[in-house]
């Protein structure tokens, strides 16, 4: 579904990527952890080009995405992003929030893009609250909008960028338990988060990075109970 | 002091005329400018280089050189550059006005446009939207909330500036104010009226910026 080759990313002159290869299959769900400013995020902006690639070569779903003549708008659509900071829209309802998209990317009728997303707030568990804008919303609630929001274009990728850590305590878990149910129904994620358990339990693997590379990956149980890694082990025991 | 109303009473039909065409002249150079200004401040922060230049350029010579040398330059300049006989003052003045308001609202957009939050670009972006459909979309309806104070600062600054036009016998409400003078003789009275109509003009629109600003604010919490 995604094949990453020796990925690299400048800032100016400070090296963020400095050639990540990986692969990721389809319905598989990754979790990249790694220390603050090891590139994670810029990892996931590469993924669907909010980030311009300095060398290297990113290929979804068949398509060359770091090729110049690749249309990423339409790259885009099949690759949905949520954010740390939710970015809902704040002049629009949730239901607009999510609406938007469909109606004028995917040219849907009004009435079709309302009808689906009334159905993804549904499934996110806010129906009730489809005709609230987002500052009347809480943050728990506001990210359950915008994963609804990125689902509504039907994308074949889920990016989730630290999802849950702008967000009180109490409502991660209402967060995570929608990413769970997406994870169940088959969708690919990457997910830079630092929740151990829901990467025990729905990761199925995880890639450590830092210094711009991923530095060691493995299945969760392996890589968070015997890392291999000297830095691996001196980041999970700093964060464990 | 003696100040003869019946001297205000006898020019203040003339008066009202000039003041007529102030709020024309203004209006015409706001709304045009603001035009101008959504378009120049695009291009401002467009990705193309030529562009940004060509935006930087226009701003930064309307705002660094003074209005009246502007209205000089299009009045006297503008029908040797075109060959054409002179041009008459309504239109010279409107196009001075237009132009130079379209400099201060450029830089009004832009720092509107530049407050919303990188994430709101990116989120928009990230659902396939396209660089104009999202500044559509998503930034301008944001921005244009931001601008409407300074909008009506602008607004208001016009207003007094279209004074200058009054160089070019622009019958505006400072050039009826002289045409007062030179027939009534009382300064204290011309002048003293003018002053008056220009405040009712600032205050009216201050007024009336103020009830849009609380509308907006208004429509953002979804009442
Ligand atoms: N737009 C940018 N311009 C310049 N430098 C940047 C930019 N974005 C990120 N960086 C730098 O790149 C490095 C990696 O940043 P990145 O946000 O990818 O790290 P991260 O692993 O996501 O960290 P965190 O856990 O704090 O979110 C940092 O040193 C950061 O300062
Ligand atoms: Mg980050």
């Amino acid at each position: 579904m995604i094949t990453v080759n020796n990925l690299v990313k400048n800032f100016n002159n400070l090296q963020v990527l400095r050639g990540i290869s990986c692969h990721i299959k389809p319905q598989e769900v990754v979790v990249v952890i790694g220390p603050s400013g090891s590139g994670k995020s810029t990892f996931l902006r590469c993924l669907n080009q909010l980030e311009t690639a300095t060398s290297g070569e990113i290929i979804i779903d068949g398509v060359t995405i770091t090729d110049p003549k690749t249309d990423l708008n339409a790259v885009r659509q099949e690759v949905g992003m949520v954010f740390q900071r939710f970015n809902l829209f704040p002049h629009m309802t949730a239901l607009q929030n999510v609406s938007l998209a469909p109606m004028k990317v995917r040219k849907q009728s009004k009435k079709e893009a309302e009808d689906l997303a009334m159905s993804l707030l549904q499934r996110v568990g806010l129906e009730d609250k489809a005709h609230q804008y987002p500052e009347k919303l809480s943050g728990g609630q506001q990210q359950r909008v915008a994963i609804a929001r990125a689902l509504a274009m039907r994308p074949k990728i889920m990016l989730f960028d630290e999802p849950t850590s702008a967000l009180d305590p109490e409502m991660v878990g209402e967060v995570l338990e929608v990413m769970k149910n997406l994870a169940l129904e088959g969708m690919t994620m990457v997910i830079v988060s630092h929740e151990m358990g829901f990467a025990r339990e729905v990761g199925d693997r995880v890639f450590f990075m830092d210094e711009g590379l991923i530095v060691e990956e493995g299945k969760p149980a392996q890589l968070f109970y015997n890392p291999q890694n000297p830095r691996t082990q001196a980041f999970l025991s700093k964060i464990l | 002091m003696d100040f003869r109303i019946e001297v205000v009473t006898k020019y203040l039909p003339m008066l009202l005329q000039g003041m007529k065409m102030t709020v024309q002249l203004t209006s015409i150079a706001v709304t045009a400018g603001t035009i101008i200004g959504l378009f120049i401040s695009l291009l401002r922060l467009s990705r193309f280089k030529p562009l940004v230049w060509l935006a930087r350029a226009y701003v930064d010579f309307l705002r660094g050189t003074p209005l009246l040398v502007q209205i000089f330059l299009v009045h006297y300049g503008l029908p040797r550059l075109l060959g054409t006989n002179s041009i008459s003052p309504d239109i010279s003045g409107s196009i001075a006005l237009c132009i130079n308001s379209g400099a201060y609202t450029a830089e009004i957009f832009r720092a509107g446009i530049q407050s919303i939050d990188r994430g709101q670009m990116e989120a928009a972006r990230s659902l396939g939207m396209t660089y104009a459909q999202a500044m559509y979309y998503i930034i301008l309806p944001q921005a244009f909330k931001r601008c409407i104070p300074p909008l009506g600062n602008e607004f208001i600054a016009m207003l007094k500036d279209s004074s200058l036009v009054s160089v070019i016998a622009l019958r505006e409400l400072t050039q009826s104010g002289r045409i007062m003078l030179t027939r009534s003789f009382r300064p204290i009275e011309t002048w003293l009226t003018v002053a008056l109509l220009y405040l009712i003009m600032t205050l009216t629109i201050s007024q009336l910026v103020s009830y849009l600003e609380r509308r907006f604010a208004k429509d953002d919490h979804g009442e």
